[in-house]
């Protein structure tokens, strides 16, 4: 969701990984594409599995992410954390910032008191990037509350944000020396089968928040990922004929689309006890074998323009659809259907590509200030910005005028 | 729910006060507490421990309002997903433990003369599990020197999740009634489908838009329609709703999150 080929050679990255990188990020582009395509319409209540797109979008991540830690200690034997987080902070946050303040004031002026209550209360958490854990507290899952909160969705970036922070620390220690990306294959599929179990605890429970937007229960998506990234194991793929790999990852393209259209939403049967786990190891083989044919028919079609741009654009895409959506109910519009449905995505996708091209791309490749000691000042003023905005927002009034006391009254 | 309402119109223990579907102690039996008048009156022997799911979570800052402003003290135990007491099967199992284990640390702590518990979502089991957890809700009751009500849940949308449990959700209530009229006096059934009928979609019901949970009239309602049941039962005048329907309470974030306004 957040990585992209440009982002790689602008930032100087992709001297640091493998030259076949280059090509297979074309598909990857498309594959994140068709996973946040997948979000968009189950969010607007079209695609009762589509929630798996995000799913989809952690394995990236973690193969991404993984691969340019792995790269980066082969070359110099050191992963150089600071500006590991610097260009992550660089890429996610400007994005993030301007939604967050654009959204807060669009609650203010037009949302209602509850939407904006509730915006106000899970802003700190989503600055923080630990708004999923705020959410489990709330028991969102259980209220079925998704639909009153402006930052619902933000709990995703939350668990890849705590995943950029913890597990490159665990790489820098591990990968290197003799057999260091043995060593990281067998932690990652050791700690996604520790994750599998996590859910499969938690996923009984009458609440399942904590089994779904836990940093550790989902960690099996991004370790497996991790995994596939690693020498050995795409070795292992790189053994796969041509002809096969491609018509697998067509099988398994397939796969993954047929279980969007098919899972009966977050209560599906088994989805906890193994049924995410399973999409996941089913993502994660996808790409270690677009990996290895990025040029064959599957990887053409997923790496076409369409897939690939939206796959592009995906995380301010990502960011936007959702304030989109709750500020623009069918009761506002006046209508519903697929036709909310084309005007809740256009205007995201116009909101998207002007986030790109305003706010993200100037950032990443423009804005000297961006970078460095500067870089460090120009976040801190910019979160100075967002919580002034916060605090000056006045609380609404909540549950002014509820109650009628002569209904009450009357016998 | 409808079948159980009737029942408790027909059965022959105790006396249920007609239409408003509370069933008073049987003559001779006489209330924990002393009778109580006047509004506002402080009293401290009609302590009221509520317990429940999140449906009663809901109704709580109403109820608490409606308490206080009588005089009445209030502890809200409630809990969001959970909250039963039904050791049934495998999935109320660990729900009802965790409910005994908070039960006791509340007890100890609120020493109430009243424990109210609302049949939950979660009472699942069979009749006969359910008789045996209300059983011992009453002896947990007696021995910390309270009376028990229990009080049927109002009527919801038994969606998919539901489904499954839906013969343990009809058969609760029907078993919190016969545990009451086992009891000889010391528990007390309140059939709230006086108040809410027994059609969770009807307008009756005042269910959210969720079909499960109330908003804050509703909620409202059901203090009202509580606090003048327990008053009758305990002997105090409750605070008139002008003086507690329009507190603070209703700016709950309960209600915010169930998009109630």
């Amino acid at each position: 969701m957040s990585t992209t080929d440009r982002d790689l050679r602008r930032t100087g990255a992709r001297d640091a990984v493998s030259t076949t990188d280059r090509v297979h990020l074309a598909p990857l582009d498309g594959l994140r594409g068709l996973a946040v395509t997948a979000v968009l319409l189950f969010h607007a209540g079209q695609l009762r599995g589509g929630f798996l797109g995000v799913d989809l979008f952690f394995v990236l991540s973690g193969f991404l992410i993984t691969g340019l830690l792995l790269g980066e200690i082969g070359k110099r034997n050191r992963i150089g954390l600071a500006a590991f987080w610097g260009r992550r902070a660089r890429r996610l946050l400007p994005a993030l910032i301007v939604m967050g303040v654009a959204v807060l004031l669009l609650a203010w002026a037009f949302g209602s008191p509850a939407l904006l209550a509730l915006a106000l209360d899970d802003a700190p958490w989503a600055a923080a990037q630990a708004v999923n854990w705020h959410f489990v507290a709330e028991q969102v899952g259980y209220w079925n509350a998704s639909d009153t909160r402006l930052f619902a969705h933000l709990w995703s970036i939350a668990v890849e944000w705590q995943f950029y922070l913890l597990w490159p620390l665990v790489v820098a220690v591990i990968a290197r020396g003799r057999r260091g990306q043995r060593r990281v294959a067998v932690l990652a599929v050791a700690g996604a089968l520790v994750s599998l179990t996590r859910m499969i605890h938690f996923g009984n429970a009458v609440d399942t928040t904590r089994a779904y937007e836990g940093t550790d229960t989902r960690a099996f998506a991004l370790l497996l990922g991790a995994a596939v990234a690693t020498e050995p194991v795409r070795r292992l793929f790189a053994g796969v004929p041509r002809a096969v790999a491609d018509a697998l990852c067509a099988l398994l393209v397939c796969g993954l689309v047929a279980s969007w259209a098919l899972t009966d939403g977050q209560h599906a049967p088994g989805l906890f006890q193994g049924g995410l786990f399973l999409h996941s190891a089913t993502a994660a083989v996808l790409i270690a074998l677009l990996a290895g044919v990025p040029q064959g028919r599957t990887g053409q079609v997923v790496g076409s323009a369409v897939p690939r741009r939206l796959g592009e654009i995906s995380y301010s895409l990502y960011l936007w659809h959702w304030p989109v959506y709750l500020l623009l109910p069918e009761k506002t519009l006046g209508f519903g259907g697929w036709a909310r449905t084309a005007v809740l995505i256009g205007l995201s996708l116009g909101a998207a590509e002007l986030s790109k091209r305003v706010v993200e791309d100037p950032v990443r490749f423009r804005a000297r200030w961006a970078t460095g000691g500067r870089g460090l000042v120009a976040l801190a003023a910019a979160a100075v910005v967002l919580a002034g905005v916060w605090a000056a927002i006045p609380q609404p009034q909540l549950g002014a005028g509820t109650v009628d006391l002569d209904r009450l009254m009357a016998p | 729910m409808l079948a159980v309402g009737a029942g408790g119109a027909l059965s022959g223990c105790g006396n249920d006060d007609a239409g408003t579907g509370v069933r008073v102690a049987p003559s001779g039996s006489a209330p924990a507490s002393a009778p109580r008048s006047g509004t506002g009156e402080k009293t401290t022997d009609t302590k009221t421990l509520w317990l429940g799911d999140s449906i009663a979570g809901v109704e709580a800052p109403a109820l608490g309002a409606a308490l206080k402003a009588g005089g009445v003290e209030f502890k809200n135990a409630s809990s969001d997903g959970g909250g039963t007491v039904v050791e049934g099967d495998k999935m109320s199992m660990p729900i009802a433990r965790s409910t005994w284990k908070a039960l006791g640390r509340d007890i100890a702590s609120f020493r109430p003369d009243v424990i109210a518990y609302q049949i939950t979502t979660y009472d699942w089991g069979t009749a006969q599990q359910q008789r045996a957890s209300y059983e011992k809700l009453a002896k947990t009751a007696r021995d910390a020197g309270a009376e028990l009500v229990l009080v049927s849940a109002p009527p919801y949308k038994v969606d998919d999740f539901y489904k499954k449990y839906a013969g343990a959700i009809k058969s609760a209530p029907k078993a919190a009634e016969e545990v009451a009229d086992a009891s000889g006096g010391t528990v007390h059934f309140y059939d709230a489908s006086a108040l809410w009928g027994t059609d969770g979609a009807a307008a009756k019901a005042q269910r959210s838009s969720d079909g499960i949970h109330s908003c804050q009239q509703g909620s409202a309602a059901f203090a009202k329609w509580f606090t003048e049941r327990l008053g009758k039962q305990y002997g105090f005048t409750p605070a008139a709703p002008d003086q507690w329907a329009k507190d603070p309470w209703v700016g709950d974030r309960r209600y915010a999150k169930l998009g109630c306004g």
